[in-house]
């Protein structure tokens, strides 16, 4: 939620005011400061039982600082205000040496405001019920399933933007988060491993019970004796939205964002406007969305994130640069460069979709190396079924696929009605086209 | 230097039931340039004090930042760990003993390392070999250099009557050169130097790395008329990089006695053949081959003194990586795996250097026996599987035809299950290199090293048809 400009823990505010007046002082031109205050709880299972409560309180604080263009940054996690001037002291003798660079500043001006979202403290019960449930659920319908480690958290954070120009923005923002992974197990024979991560506001849901996850431990428990394909052949993939997730990643890494466009590597660079993808292709990038809580606010360079397109119908309607990326490429700074995401949904059943390939995979996690600068892409298909004549056949192992993300954005043929939520994005099952699928 | 503050707290407080209690700094520093452009200059340190306490097999751990002559926070934290304890101890009422004692004992490890190092230092040698790479390469389509240095201190008390004190640096530069294929396709390459040690003892001098930015730019041209490789079943040659990351991703995650537990094909497989007999693997605490090895660990932050682990002997699984309380589990003993990342983080079963232990064939030789397959010399990530299935990314290797180096090949993929392309291994090299850039990633990140010889494998390459 929007409101007035306010912190909550006066010492952030101080620390901030502290920053910024020994960055004027030792004579920079603008700085900035993040300032933050941090608490985790966890919840820990491992080994067959719930082995560990976890309490990390933490302090963290940037600084940045020009001179001349000249930039100088130290993080430290202390507000003592001796190890603040220090790190002032140390950001100031970094820009000395540093080289000038025009793209450098900070953020113009704005409206300052603040956000907050969920509860300040964790309830440790409930979070322990919901463990419980978890595993006595899993046990009861997935009983093959083991947990190699379960993590059951809630954080809480309250952090401030500062700069030299008078900017103020802080949020506080507290939410559950669920991590693990697992196997399914039979004798001595086990599936790959596998995972699922989940962000929410109440602990009082039962995490089985959602659809996502049922899928997702019946799938793998289905995995526990897989084939192996003879031959190479071209194909289609059936991506799972978990693993869409993981590709959309390293477009963003190899086409979008400041690395790929700054560098001049990025094979879109010039793209803008143009269709770079199949029309059935919309992505989003999201600061605020009623199905999503693990949005943030707040853009990593000190403004306030709007919800943007990044591809829409295909077309490529903006790029993912911070300010300093903008300023280095000519480019316009966009106004989300974070990674909450959202996937339009399809017109096609995922039934149909996967009644539509004659010969291919339903691809439920990319173990790959990463993707070259042109986005060629090669890796092992994990917790992957065959699909033959319309049908999901077998579980796979020792499968391998390669393609190009360019291309495979390009030979999307299908999205699903479908979507999953995992509290961070909102994707369906896509269907690419024109694979290298090879096995032994 | 961290002062000897839970010295005081100990003097004062003492400790109540199996305690550990650390403080850490770690240091980092990052300066890295794109295109003669200054994107990172930046330090920092995180520091802070942690204390796990175990009541009846229940563990509690808090920690907080700052660290300090104030002996009541230190107090707090231990009390807060204490707490969680309890709070789990009343729900899960386990009932379990503490671990048996350890010798109490006392040391101190690379502290002599931790020398002030400049800022402007780190951006003076990036910044020559940024305008070496510019001037000799003017038409390369981006470049980028980068710095990073991380300096781990830890200060360990435990309720057992150890105390360690260590300090491990690392420092590396990593260069990434673009071009464009025949194409227009981008086409890169990258290098780390570096490795244990802080900067000016690793870097003395920018000059003394040209030579290496020369030959990795000559590779960077043959990789841009490169071939994709075949997809399927080859005859490859993993140079001492893949056979180092075979050694930690593919074998080495499944023999941590967690995973184990949890149900990974190293747990049926102990006493059994899992490679060829001209396989040796073993874990590495601190010193190999007469020299320290890229991440010395010589006690754990449990607090046992660090010993080499075997894992595999002449192809016999002969050993897991343990801490202390899967070592009571299986009866084994802990031979100082358990690690922690941060001053915030518990220590987790983790490898240290894992490495395959050098044969007796020449690498030539090895290259002359192959008809038809690829010599890989580069990998640029890997995951593995509780199955043992893995993967390794390979930015650059060659194709062999008739026993000698062909075309290079594009970016690929590498896979299979570990055991058995160990098995299918035929030739080991007699030189063993490590590398020390590596962090794994297994709920925290740790620095790790990898090493080995070369060896000759079948493996599924990811190729195009």
């Amino acid at each position: 939620m929007k409101k007035a400009f306010e912190v909550k823990n006066q010492s952030i505010l101080d620390s901030a005011e502290l920053i910024l007046n020994e960055i004027k002082a030792i004579g920079a031109d603008e700085g900035e400061t993040w300032v933050s205050r941090n608490v985790l709880t966890e919840l820990y299972y491992e080994l067959g039982k719930i082995s560990m409560v976890r309490t990390v309180f933490s302090d963290k604080v940037s600084v940045k600082l020009l001179k001349d263009k000249r930039k100088g940054t130290v993080n430290l996690n202390s507000f003592d205000p001796a190890d603040i001037k220090q790190a002032v002291a140390d950001a100031w003798q970094a820009a000395q040496s540093a080289a000038p660079d025009e793209a450098e500043g900070i953020a113009e001006l704005q409206e300052n405001a603040s956000f907050n979202s969920g509860e300040e403290k964790p309830d440790l019960d409930l979070m322990y019920q919901q463990l419980t449930d978890l595993l006595a659920d899993t046990k009861q319908d997935f009983p093959k399933i083991s947990f190699d480690s379960i993590g059951v958290e809630h954080t809480y954070s309250e952090r401030l933007y500062a700069n030299t120009n008078g900017v103020r923005l802080s949020e506080e923002q507290g939410l559950y988060q669920l991590i693990n992974m697992f196997m399914a197990k039979d004798g001595d024979q086990t599936s790959s491993f596998n995972y699922f991560g989940t962000v929410y506001d109440d602990p009082s849901e039962r995490v089985a019970e959602a659809g996502r996850v049922r899928r997702i431990l019946d799938e793998t428990q289905r995995q526990i004796v897989t084939e192996q394909i003879e031959g190479s052949f071209t194909g289609d993939l059936v991506i799972t939205p978990g693993c869409l997730e993981n590709f959309l990643w390293y477009v963003g890494d190899t086409y979008l964002q400041d690395g790929a466009m700054i560098s001049g590597t990025s094979p879109w660079k010039e793209k803008l406007g143009e269709q770079v993808a199949s029309t059935l292709v919309n992505v989003e990038l999201v600061a605020e969305h009623p199905e999503l809580p693990g949005t943030s606010k707040l853009s990593g360079d000190g403004y306030v994130a709007e919800n943007m397109s990044l591809i829409e119908r295909g077309v490529l309607k903006n790029f993912s640069l911070s300010r300093y990326g903008a300023a280095k490429t000519g480019l316009k700074r966009s106004a989300n460069s974070g990674s909450t995401m959202v996937f339009g949904n399809g017109q096609t059943s995922l039934e149909d979709m996967i009644s539509g390939v004659e010969k291919g995979i339903l691809l439920g996690r990319f173990s790959g190396g990463q993707p070259s600068p042109s986005g060629d892409l090669s890796g092992v298909a994990k917790n992957s079924f065959l699909i033959e004549n319309g049908k999901v056949t077998k579980p796979l192992s020792e499968v391998m696929i390669a393609g190009n993300l360019g291309d495979m954005l390009r030979d999307t043929v299908a999205v699903s009605q479908e979507r999953e939520n995992s509290g961070y994005w909102l994707l369906p099952w896509i269907r690419v086209s024109k694979v290298t699928i090879s096995g032994k | 230097m961290l002062q000897d503050h839970l010295h005081d707290y100990i003097k004062r407080f003492g400790f109540t039931g199996y305690t550990e209690l650390r403080a850490q700094e770690n240091r980092n520093r990052a300066v890295a340039m794109l295109n003669g452009s200054l994107v990172s200059n930046s330090s920092g340190v995180s520091r802070g004090v942690s204390a796990r306490v175990v009541k009846g097999g229940a563990y509690g751990f808090a920690s907080a930042t700052g660290y300090g002559d104030d002996i009541e926070a230190i107090a707090q934290i231990v009390r807060s760990a204490s707490q969680n304890a309890t709070f789990l101890d009343r729900h899960v009422q386990r009932g379990q003993p503490d671990f048996a004692p350890v010798q109490p004992f006392t040391r101190t490890d690379g502290l002599e390392h931790d020398v002030p190092v400049e800022q402007s230092y780190l951006l003076s040698v990036v910044d020559e070999l940024d305008s070496y790479i510019a001037e000799r390469f003017p038409k390369l389509l981006s470049r980028r250099v980068f710095a990073r240095v991380l300096n781990m201190e830890k200060l360990l008390y435990t309720s057992d009557g150890v105390v360690s004190h260590s300090f491990v640096p690392r420092s590396n530069i990593y260069t990434i050169m673009t071009t464009q294929d025949q194409d227009g396709q981008p086409v890169e390459l990258y290098k780390v130097l570096g490795g244990y040690g802080n900067f000016p003892e690793k870097f003395k001098n920018a000059e003394e790395f040209f030579e290496k930015l020369e030959k990795q730019y000559e590779l960077l041209m043959q990789k841009a008329e490169g071939v994709y490789a075949k997809p399927g079943i080859q005859t490859v040659i993993l140079d001492s990089d893949l056979a180092g990351i075979l050694a930690h991703e593919a074998v080495g995650h499944t023999v941590e006695a967690d995973f184990v537990q949890t149900g990974s094909v190293g747990g049926p497989m102990f006493g059994k053949q899992v490679a060829s007999e001209k396989i040796s693997l073993v874990d590495i605490a601190h010193t190999a081959f007469g020299e320290l090895a890229p991440v010395p660990v010589f006690v754990d932050d449990e607090g046992t003194p660090a010993q080499d682990q075997m894992l595999i002997e002449n192809g016999i699984l002969t050993g897991y990586m343990h801490n202390k309380e899967s070592a009571r589990k299986f009866g084994h003993e802990p031979n100082g795996n358990a690690r922690a990342y941060e001053f915030s983080d518990e220590p987790l079963i983790r490898m240290r250097n894992t490495c395959i232990l050098p044969g007796t064939d020449k690498l030539e030789e090895m290259i002359a026996s192959v008809e038809d397959g690829y010599f890989m010399t580069d990998m640029n990530n890997g995951q593995a599987d509780s199955t043992g299935e893995f993967m390794f990314g390979v930015p650059m290797g060659y194709e062999i035809k008739n026993g000698k180096l062909g075309r290079a090949i594009k970016d690929t993929t590498v896979s299979g299950v570990a055991f058995e392309v160990l098995k299918t291994a035929d030739m080991v090299s007699d030189t063993v290199t490590w590398t020390n850039s590596g962090m794994c990633g297994k709920k925290q990140m740790i620095p790790v090293g990898m090493g080995g010889p070369a060896i000759k494998v079948k493996i599924n390459v990811g190729g195009r048809a």
